[in-house]
């Protein structure tokens, strides 16, 4: 006889009856309670999803940096680079502020920097651009060199560039001189070594990131409609790495590292985590991310936060990491390159800016030069393409980052919670309880209990699926209207007729009869149903190609679609649909330097975010606005 | 709407698709042709071929001699002519289609014609092939024409058509006893009353008598082409041996890149014979009904076959149309719509991630195939389900249907 604790287990894993019976009555029993339970499940899942979202920059999380790949040694080197070549910096410098002082041409800038190039030894050429967009046109020119390296065939290269206009105010008039000539007396400085196993490519472009994208776009023969570019006399190999000098101050106290690319495409960590080491080490210059300095003053607390908060040092920590992260997701999810390095990404090149942060002191052309050499030594150690770090990371600080298991969840968990609520709506959608004539009472409270039979009822379906192509159409025509010239052009009027469209187009569905729910499950929960399930797709799907946009948008629609319902009442309904619509749109009201931005982007760029915004993400919160707008049902269905 | 207006007019829209720029980048794409039906490597086979070098000899060429011949000789291939093949063939196909719905019907015309041909044409697992011109276009062309021959009861066209298929994929060659089956039994649906085979089964065998004929004569005809035994190993071989690791949406090649040698045959045979485990309970389960058969070893094929392209399953999910009855005992249609629409965005972004833009690895795009494989399963093992709970009908209230 087995102990009485067997039995029980026994009984309770193999009990007595018809083995069908119990597997129904199980089946039954999970299902019901898995039921039940769903909309807590769906906001748990909603509140773990934004919990996790806050808690990304907690100082607790995290790992250090760490170079992966071995080959490439950093700071492994003696640097060469002394105060004769600061002195050829120095002279550079003063003659490009002369060029600027008498306001030369980008020709003559460009003339005079291939000049240098070639009294350098290398072999040099300008390149002429000119680029057209719906407000205006501009020309401009490059300058550019090669230099072959002299142990190798050249089918490998590494590009050091410099901007004429600085990062600092993404391009608003502040002059990268001291860049440009770090990248000049480098020039002269490199090709004294021997020892480079790649060819070096020196690129001084025009303006801000217009004069890279036809560089870049020239030397790997992509034509780009409103870019007529001079095709390249000189080319070199296959562009592994490149770093971007942008130094627009005097001098400076840190370097900081920009890396965030178009479409939100990031560099390997390696070159960052090389960077940081070297500089540090090597340079002896501290290193940020972007151009936030650790001093506490930057963190803006407000006044009447208590002293124990502001001077708490995990407080302070967390408001650190936080700001670099917003930072990060500001570039990232609006698709933008946060340097000049971020429109090499395209062409798989691993690229970094680095920015002297402007300072009083202590670092000059000594320092970057020296730094600059020896990343340049560890890049031109590398056998093959950077693979071996992580390319989706979150540098929450300029050593410590977050793996993408790590922050990837908040946002699919957000996406989880809508599509079990979208699948949830569509179970809904197929039933409906045909109550029993007189409803019994409840014997506990005595409210009346609705009592009847579930039947099956037909969801129409193929005019959801009409409906959101509707929308998505209406948005291709929103994103038209805005990449026009008239919008671009027109500040009062254009945004306000290009809102009214979206937003008095869809009243149309009031005119909807509303229809018996017995035998048609109502459209406004098919169209939620459908609509929660493709934007959890979208949220999933985008979370592994832009974080950031996949995040914010799981952020900005995660509860209206959620919570979108139809209401008895007609007064709720447009007040709903306005405040819906609202979202959907009223960027193109109150916005519209984002969206004179983005367009631009678009058209010279290729960023995808305006016609993502258009076209994706305003279509399916209009479709949540229809939800609201939609007839209901009058009866009570659960 | 008419037939007689929408079948020319979608035909005349995927003719003009199919002559814009588009089709230049979906030639090459991994999702849409493999090694084994790339118009690339066909065209350069015919290259070969006319200028008097084997094109068996190397590894690039694994299309059928039969296609070799005819691109060679009556069609030659540019510009002009295969955007019109490739159109013709998905046409043909999607008039097949409509005709085994009308010969499962029993009727000459009905109101669903339309939307079947739109739910073939329309489809973008059968039309994005196409408009890259992947011979996978054909292979379906010439299952839906010997299935739609077989309804007909036209038995030698049939299986002569079968059997040209065989040539092109070897692995059609599944779908060889239900359609002899077919050719035996009754089109039209019997799903909802299952029975035992009425006619005699013996009847099969001289079908597949000829079947065998017919495969001996055109398989002489095609080492009558090349002039030598090499393209067996090439066309046949290759989807029994899997030298070509060119990714694809099947589930072989990420398998077999990580096996180590030693194992390599073994599974092989693993792989290949697994498919064949499929064929004869699909027979007598739906023997009652042996294009329901044919459809899910269809479906069968689309997830497991060696190089799969979208057309396959493609093929499978415009196929369903065939089978409303089946509609209202489906489990979980909302969930394979989802897994599908997950699949189909996931795997052209992974393949870029890891192809293009070089960040992410082949692990990727071995996740989006395994994704696109449980759509494909959730599809089938489905369709399985309510073919054959079909046959209760609506149970009473207090009753429920279980699975044994």
């Amino acid at each position: 006889m087995p102990p009485a604790i067997l039995l029980k287990l026994r009984k309770f894993l193999k009990p007595d009856g018809d083995k069908n019976v119990i597997r129904i009555r199980r089946r039954r029993k999970l299902l019901g309670a898995f039921w039940t339970n769903l909309p807590l499940l769906i906001i748990a899942l909603l509140a773990v999803g934004y919990l996790w979202m806050i808690a990304i920059p907690l100082p607790m999380l995290g790992q250090r940096t760490y170079i992966d790949e071995n080959a490439l040694q950093p700071g492994q080197v003696h640097t060469y680079w002394d105060w004769g070549d600061v002195h050829r910096a120095d002279r550079y410098l003063e003659a490009l502020e002369q060029l600027r002082d008498r306001n030369a041409s980008s020709f003559e800038i460009a003339d005079y920097i291939a000049l240098e190039f070639r009294r350098a030894g290398l072999s040099a050429d300008v390149q002429g651009f000119t680029l057209t967009s719906a407000s205006k046109s501009r020309s401009g020119a490059n300058a550019y060199a090669i230099l072959s390296s002299p142990r190798a065939s050249g089918t490998e290269a590494m590009v050091i560039s410099a901007s004429w206009l600085s990062r600092t105010g993404e391009g608003d008039g502040t002059l990268n001189l001291r860049g440009v000539s770090t990248v000049l007396s480098l020039a002269w400085f490199l090709k004294g070594y021997s020892l480079w196993a790649k060819d070096l490519i020196f690129v001084v472009t025009d303006g801000y990131l217009d004069g890279m994208q036809a560089w870049i776009t020239a030397y790997h023969g992509v034509s780009q409609r409103n870019l007529q570019a001079e095709p390249l006399s000189l080319t070199s190999g296959v562009i592994w790495t490149a770093l971007n000098v942008d130094y627009p101050g005097h001098s400076f106290s840190h370097v900081g590292v920009f890396f965030e690319g178009l479409d939100g495409r990031l560099p390997n960590q390696d070159l960052l985590n090389s960077f940081q080491r070297i500089s540090t080490y090597t340079g002896g210059v501290p290193v940020l991310a972007y151009d936030h300095k650790d001093d506490w003053d930057g963190l803006n607390f407000p006044e009447w936060a208590p002293d124990a908060i502001k001077n708490n040092h995990q407080v302070k920590e967390y408001a650190h990491r936080a700001r670099n992260v917003v930072r990060h997701v500001g570039y990232q999810a609006r698709g933008r390159a946060s340097g000049v390095h971020g429109l090499l990404h395209q062409f798989r090149i691993d690229a970094i800016t680095l920015f002297a942060v402007p300072a009083t002191g202590p670092h000059g052309f000594h320092a970057i030069g020296r730094v600059i050499e020896s990343t340049l030594r560890t890049m031109n150690n590398l056998l093959e393409r950077l693979h071996a770090s992580f390319f989706f990371f979150l540098l929450v600080r300029p050593t410590t980052f977050m793996k993408i298991g790590s922050y990837l969840p908040s946002a699919i968990l957000i996406g989880v919670a809508l599509l079990f609520s979208g699948l949830r709506e569509w179970v809904n959608a197929g039933w409906v309880l045909i109550a029993d004539e007189a409803p019994a009472k409840s014997e506990k409270s005595g409210e009346p209990v609705p009592r009847g039979k579930w039947a099956r009822r037909r969801r129409p379906v193929i005019r959801a699926i009409a409906i959101m192509a509707a929308t998505h159409a209406l948005g291709a025509i929103v994103f038209y209207l805005l990449s026009s010239a008239w919008y671009l052009n027109d500040a009062t009027f254009a945004p306000l007729l290009a809102f009214s469209l979206p937003a008095l187009l869809p009243l149309s569905a009031m005119l909807l009869p509303s229809e018996a729910p017995d035998h048609r499950a109502p459209l406004a929960i098919v169209l939620k149903s459908l609509n929660l399930c493709l934007t959890s797709t979208v949220i999933s799907i985008l979370s592994v190609l832009n974080f950031s946009l996949a995040a914010v948008m799981a952020l900005v629609v995660g509860v209206p679609l959620y919570s979108a319902s139809s209401s008895t009442s007609t007064r709720t309904r447009l007040l709903r649909y306005a405040a819906h619509d609202f979202l959907a749109f009223g960027w193109i009201v109150l916005l519209r330097g984002e969206v004179v931005q983005a367009v631009t982007n678009w058209e010279l760029l290729g960023v995808w975010f305006a016609p993502f915004v258009c076209i994706v993400y305003a279509p399916l919160v209009l479709q949540s606005a229809l939800v609201c707008i939609l007839p209901s049902d009058s009866e009570t269905t659960r | 709407m008419d037939f007689t207006v929408t079948f020319p007019a979608l035909v005349a829209g995927r003719l003009v698709l199919a002559f814009t720029p588009l089709t230049q980048y979906l030639r090459d794409d991994h999702l849409l042709s493999s090694p084994l039906t790339s118009y690339a490597r066909l065209q350069e086979g015919v290259y070969l071929f006319k200028h008097g070098i084997d094109p068996y000899s190397g590894s690039t060429f694994r299309h059928s001699p039969l296609l070799l011949s005819l691109f060679s000789t009556i069609a030659p291939l540019n510009e002009i002519t295969a955007p019109l093949l490739w159109t013709a063939s998905d046409a043909l196909a999607a008039w097949s289609l409509v005709h085994i719905w009308r010969a499962r019907q029993n009727s000459t015309s009905t109101s669903r014609d339309s939307l079947i041909v739109a739910l073939y044409l329309l489809n973008p697992y059968t039309f994005l092939p196409s408009l890259g011109l992947s011979t996978s276009s054909f292979e379906n062309a010439l299952c839906l024409l010997s299935l739609m021959l077989a309804c007909r009861k036209q038995a030698s066209a049939a299986i002569l058509t079968f059997a040209i298929l065989v040539q092109l994929s070897l692995s059609s060659i599944l779908l060889l006893l239900p359609l002899l089956l077919l050719l035996i039994s009754n089109p039209t649906s019997q799903l909802a009353s299952p029975h035992f085979l009425k006619a005699d089964v013996w009847r099969i065998l001289p079908l597949a008598g000829r079947f065998a004929a017919y495969s001996l004569l055109l398989s002489g005809a095609a080492t009558l082409v090349c002039g030598n035994f090499s393209w067996l190993g090439n066309t046949w071989g290759a989807s029994l041996t899997l030298p070509d690791l060119t990714p694809n949406p099947g589930l072989w090649w990420y398998f077999f890149t990580e096996m180590f040698d030693h194992f390599r045959a073994f599974f092989l045979m693993v792989f290949s014979v697994h498919l064949l485990i499929y064929v004869v309970p699909f027979c007598i389960k739906f023997q009652h009904d042996s294009l329901y058969a044919c459809f899910l070893l269809l479906g069968v094929l689309s997830i497991f076959k060696a190089y799969p392209t979208l057309s396959d399953p493609g093929l499978f999910l415009s196929m369903l149309s065939l089978f409303p009855e089946t509609f209202p005992y489906l489990h979980h249609p909302i969930v394979t719509a989802l897994l599908h629409l997950h699949a189909a965005l996931l795997l052209p972004l992974f393949h870029y991630l890891w192809l293009t833009q070089g960040t992410g690895n082949a692990n990727f795009f071995y996740a989006s195939t395994l994704v696109f494989g449980m759509a494909n399963g959730s599809a089938l093992l489905d369709s399985i389900w309510a073919g054959m709970r079909l046959a209760l009908g609506e149970v009473q209230e207090g009753y429920e249907v279980m699975q044994e």
